[in-house]
């Protein structure tokens, strides 16, 4: 509560109101539609914009999933080209990644976290929103191919040079999807490093008093050692896209091969990220199956240190077993065989979170309600994806499996049994909060059934199609290999996983207007963000809660008239420095990120644009117009940052509602 | 325990058609793939007991402490236990003792595999394996022609049986990946890498590989056939290899008018459709047979029309990216086609070697292999198809029509 104590403007409301300003640094106050939207700086709703887009490309990236499912339906069919096989590939695989599970994680991050932390809001209300609007610039750009004549990135997510130099990636001169790859990869790294920084010193320094680090939820661990390793790691691809660009767009050699570049080089670059990058899909999904099992077992999670440090000890072997990913690059015996037992190491920790989850159920009450039905079967199809990851870890072994469809179905059922039945336990697990309504528990169940019965007939059968031979990314086959079955099967399993993901959304969508009301705590919850009404207010916590316990919340449902008296206290001391200090709404976070937006969208887009001007509009080729363009759009970006500079912390105060009525109905039992 | 292993896992898996394909990656035919698979068996039995007793007690767990009434869920809490930590410590030893089970045979089998093993060093044989957009180069770095260099061939590998080959792995453009699954794991070919692989065929026999890192539009159509030989028949594949393209000088061309359809009348052609297959239960049925029966010279073969195709063979440029020996053929930027017609397969190991196939491939190649560079051109050569620098638009360079395709085929076919 420093913050506010030395704010100017405590006490002094009115007169901050009517403050002369330029008009250009006008904050808007809007607070509900489209503005109170695209001006917000409440991680609540950043939270719930996050939640959105990456659940609108989830979609996205699950359609274009189903078309190469539909085009594998049978050897040798014509459902699709070969170039659209290879763009679906590569953008599903993009989408999925960074516009689907990451983005989701974010969400999670930003409603759930701070409301687990006691705090109010995060340490940088408005770069919040600047990251959440330079995501959606990044994933536009990204997408923005499908409209244009170059088609969208087909280089596959993982653009092994030299596949992308001009010379093998252009279909014609003005072809620009990788391009746009390439700077809507950048813009959605500057995005996820500033949304990950964001977190760190929230966590560090937002944490409500008495919440010391051992005592922290494992959920907000595990945003914290995700933002480490997001800021960690991508550099490493920021450094490979830029010397990419350079290359395609400067003419300098980092991957020409005809001039000395290395492509193997890009393959360390990338895995350094992307290995971390495949934890960073996977510890947000832990941290929330580490919330659900609890709550639902009526009893603490078990071994919560050992669960912790095993977190933290992926993430920091995370960074050492990126080789592995390139068994069959010819790296030589003694590396291979390093590589080879750092991750077997892997192995331990994340075996450790799996015993630890069946301890935390054992001896519980286990309430089977649908957050924990996806919870339970995130320890299933999870410890089949890391059985089938000690397959791979074992390099001749993997010499076989690498690119086959073994590791296509090894990553699903992490990825999806894993990271994605995660996330959708928690959107069921905290929808009530979030909305105020709770989900059928009869068509979640129903969804849960479909999607679970959906994925293991897709994904299951596809072990045996790598053991046979299949390849990866292979847009056709023949008849006579012994794959058609499997394939089949596949297909239709896919079919059965879009039908149950269909149902899923149908009931969130009918939840969120006619759903039964939830009353306050619903899950008869552990952490402090069920000690709020729901939906929360904007200031979420009326009273800053004190920690005394690991389960805050449960501790203060157990010693209730304690709190009471504590939290009497505390809130004559809030009073006391003029309400509840609320961070200013602001324009100049997406119009920083507009700029970002266009100036990738000429810069990525500049052969086409100069080519275009050339020939329809005559105008000069001696300029590079794109270029010219592009700098339109930094310059944006700089006055935005400028006058969101100029602009001040800003903030207001609010009085909170009574919280008492809510607070009677609260508490232990309540949940039935 | 490994023994073991390998022993009972073909028995549980081996009556089941998925894992028996021709890329099966189980049943092996050579040393390299069957220690590979063996590592492979043993990850398998480590993990699938694990997963018994875990997923065992997770079952029990779920099913034992589920509430099953209302009552149930609301009775008072249960013990708010934090753990144990020896559970937790025995648990975390117990997991790194079965890792050390894996580990020991994986790091046995990385050495294993690196190289042809020291003592049959001496006997290996050296070949050059090349990728390239889409289709595979193969230099017999040992087999000297007089006046032309090492014998070079594509897309089928042939090498000699019970004998360890050992094989460099170069690439011209993008990275691709060499992979025989019944012979050996796959290795790359990385643009200024020096890769290498070993492997050795049990027994004679025709083997399916496929390249298994993604290249670009037609990496689903990059295949290969590796065909292992006894001693002497190699010998004689080898013979018959080094010789220049067979000698037919004294047929004068036929006429356009007068082309004599009888060799192609009994056939019907594949109307032009994207991806259809080029394979046949027929051939499936004894492929090594076909093979065998591709190094014979075809029956009934029209001396005058073989003469055209040559002709023609110059005349659309064909020669100008392929090498015929000994013909006008000089060029190395597509495969070798000096001994083409004793090939079981065409365009990159996709289609079965016949009339009706190559007569597909020639009038219509990029539905068969689309964005080929015999299409498309490769650098500044044209091909079928040629880019319009004005209008960044691809205009048609030349076709192939029915009665010249027809001559074409007739001679590729002649080309033993």
């Amino acid at each position: 509560m420093d913050a506010s104590v030395r704010s100017s403007f405590i006490g002094k409301e009115e007169k901050h109101a009517v403050e002369k300003r330029p008009w250009i640094l006008t904050r808007p106050t809007a607070k509900s539609g489209l503005v109170s939207w695209l001006t917000t700086v409440d991680h609540k709703r950043i939270g719930l914009l996050y939640a959105c887009s990456a659940l609108f490309f989830f979609l996205v990236g699950g359609l274009e999933a189903l078309m190469i499912r539909i085009q594998l339906i049978v050897p040798n069919n014509t459902f699709i080209t070969h170039e659209t096989y290879n763009e679906l590939f590569t953008m599903h695989a993009t989408t999925m990644i960074f516009l689907a599970i990451m983005p989701l994680s974010a969400a999670f991050f930003n409603y759930i976290m701070p409301l687990q932390i006691g705090a109010r809001d995060v340490a940088f209300p408005r770069l919040n929103g600047f990251a959440f609007w330079v995501f959606f610039a990044g994933a536009i750009i990204l997408n923005v191919g499908w409209f244009m004549k170059s088609g969208a990135p087909d280089i596959g997510w993982f653009g092994y040079a030299p596949l992308t130099s001009r010379a093998y990636s252009n279909q014609f001169a003005s072809d620009v999807s990788t391009d746009m790859w390439i700077m809507g990869l950048q813009i959605l790294g500057v995005s996820s490093v500033i949304g990950s920084l964001n977190f760190i010193v929230t966590i560090i320094n937002l944490r409500a008093p008495g919440l010391t680090m051992m005592r922290v939820p494992v959920f907000t661990w595990m945003t914290l050692v995700t933002a480490f390793l997001i800021i960690l790691s991508f550099p490493a691809i920021t450094i490979a896209l830029v010397e990419l660009m350079m290359d395609r767009s400067f003419g300098t050699n980092f991957f020409e091969v005809s001039n000395g570049g290395l492509p193997i080089l890009w393959q360390h670059l990338f895995w350094v990220f992307g290995h971390p990058e495949v934890y960073i899909l996977i510890l947000p999904a832990m941290g929330i199956v580490s919330e659900i099992l609890p709550t639902f077992s009526r009893k603490p999670l078990f071994g919560y240190p050992i669960v912790v440090f095993s977190g933290a000890c992926i993430g920091f072997l995370g960074f050492g077993v990126w080789s592995h990913h390139m068994f069959t690059t010819g790296m030589g015996t003694v590396a291979t065989a390093a590589f080879a037992l750092a991750t077997m190491a892997i192995a331990v920790p994340t075996g450790v979170k799996i015993f630890n989850w069946i301890g935390t159920i054992w001896g519980g009450h286990l309430m089977m309600r649908t957050p924990m039905m996806f919870a339970l079967g995130f320890v299933w199809m999870f410890m089949i994806g890391g059985f089938s990851g000690v397959m791979h870890a074992a390099a001749p072994a993997d010499a076989q499996q690498q690119d086959s469809y073994f590791v296509v179905a090894h990553f699903h059922y992490v990825l999806i049994g894993g990271s994605l039945f995660a996330l959708l336990a928690g959107i069921h697990y905290w929808f009530p909060l979030v909305f105020g309504r709770k989900v059928s528990e009869f068509w979640g169940k129903l969804s849960f059934w479909v999607i679970f019965i959906g994925f293991n007939t897709t994904f299951f059968p596809m072990h045996f199609l790598g053991l046979n031979g299949m390849p990866r990314r292979t847009a056709v086959y023949d008849g006579n290999m012994g794959w058609n079955q499997a394939n089949f099967i596949a297909t239709i399993g896919a079919i059965i996983l879009g039908i149950g993901i269909a149902i899923y959304f149908a009931v969130m969508i009918y939840t969120y207007f006619k759903g039964e009301k939830a009353g306050r705590d619903p899950w008869d919850g552990r952490t402090l963000e069920w000690s709020i009404p729901n939906p929360p207010p904007e200031y979420n916590f009326a009273v800053t809660p004190t920690v005394h316990a690991r389960d805050a919340f449960w501790y203060e449902k157990h010693h209730r008239t304690e709190i009471e008296q504590e939290k009497a206290e505390h809130a004559k001391d809030e009073a006391g420095h003029g309400g509840i200090h609320m961070p200013s709404q602001s324009w100049f976070p997406i119009i920083t990120a507009t700029g970002m937006l266009l100036g990738g969208l000429a810069f990525g887009a500049k052969d086409a644009i100069n080519v275009t001007l050339e020939r329809s509009f005559h105008l000069s080729a001696d300029h590079n117009w794109g270029i010219l363009l592009a700098m339109g759009g930094g310059v944006i970006t700089f006055l935005g940052a400028y006058f969101w500079s100029l602009e001040g912390p800003g903030g207001y105060h609010v009085e909170p509602e009574s919280d008492d009525a809510n607070a009677k109905s609260a508490g232990y039992g309540s949940h039935h | 325990m490994t023994a073991g292993a390998v022993a009972v896992m073909p028995i549980f898996f081996g009556g089941w058609s998925w894992l028996e394909g021709h890329q099966s990656t189980l049943q092996t035919k050579g040393p390299v793939a069957a220690e590979q698979a063996k590592v492979f068996y043993v990850t398998v039995w480590v993990t699938t007991i694990i997963f018994i007793i875990v997923a065992s007690v997770l079952a029990y767990a779920t099913l034992k402490f589920k509430a099953r009434s209302s009552d149930e869920e609301n009775a008072p809490p249960p013990e708010q236990s934090h753990g144990n930590p020896l559970i937790e410590l025995s648990l975390i030893g117990a997991s790194v003792l079965a890792l050390v089970i894996i580990a020991v045979p994986t790091l046995k089998t990385i050495w294993y595999d690196y190289d042809v093993p020291a003592a049959e060093a001496k006997n290996a044989y050296e070949i050059t394996a090349t990728g390239y957009q889409w289709w595979f180069r193969f230099e017999y770095p040992k087999e000297q022609i007089d006046g032309s260099g090492k014998l070079v061939t594509a897309n089928e590998l042939v090498i000699p049986a019970h004998r360890p080959v050992h094989i460099n792995l170069r690439t011209v453009d993008v990275i691709h990946s060499f992979w025989v699954p019944k012979l050996a794991g796959k290795v790359d070919m990385i643009p200024n890498r020096g890769n290498r692989l070993w492997l050795q065929a049990d027994e004679a026999g025709y083997y399916w590989g496929q390249c298994a890192e993604y290249c670009g539009e037609s990496h689903a159509v990059m295949r290969f056939r590796v065909i292992a030989l006894e001693e002497k028949e190699f010998d004689q594949w080898l013979e018959n290899q080094k010789k220049g393209a067979r000698d037919l000088k004294n047929a004068a061309p036929a006429n356009a008018t007068e082309t004599p359809k009888a060799q192609f009348a009994s056939y019907t052609f594949t109307p032009k459709v994207r991806n259809s297959p080029g394979w046949s239960e027929e051939f499936d049925s004894d492929p090594f047979g076909h093979w065998r029966k591709d190094q014979q010279i075809d029956a009934g073969e029209n001396m005058a029309l073989i003469a055209k195709g040559r002709q023609l063979f110059t005349q659309k440029t064909c020669a100008g990216c392929h090498t015929v020996r000994g013909h006008e053929g000089a060029g190395i930027v597509g495969p070798d086609l000096t001994h083409v017609g004793a090939r079981s397969t065409i365009a990159g190991g996709l289609l079965e070697n016949n009339v009706q196939n190559l007569h597909r491939w020639i009038t219509d190649p990029n539905n068969v292999k689309p964005g080929n560079k015999m299409y498309y051109g490769s650098g500044a050569m044209p091909g079928y198809m040629r880019r319009d620098q004005n209008s960044d638009a691809w205009v048609q360079n030349f076709t192939v029509n029915d009665e010249e395709a027809h001559a074409l085929v007739a001679y590729l076919r002649s080309l033993k």
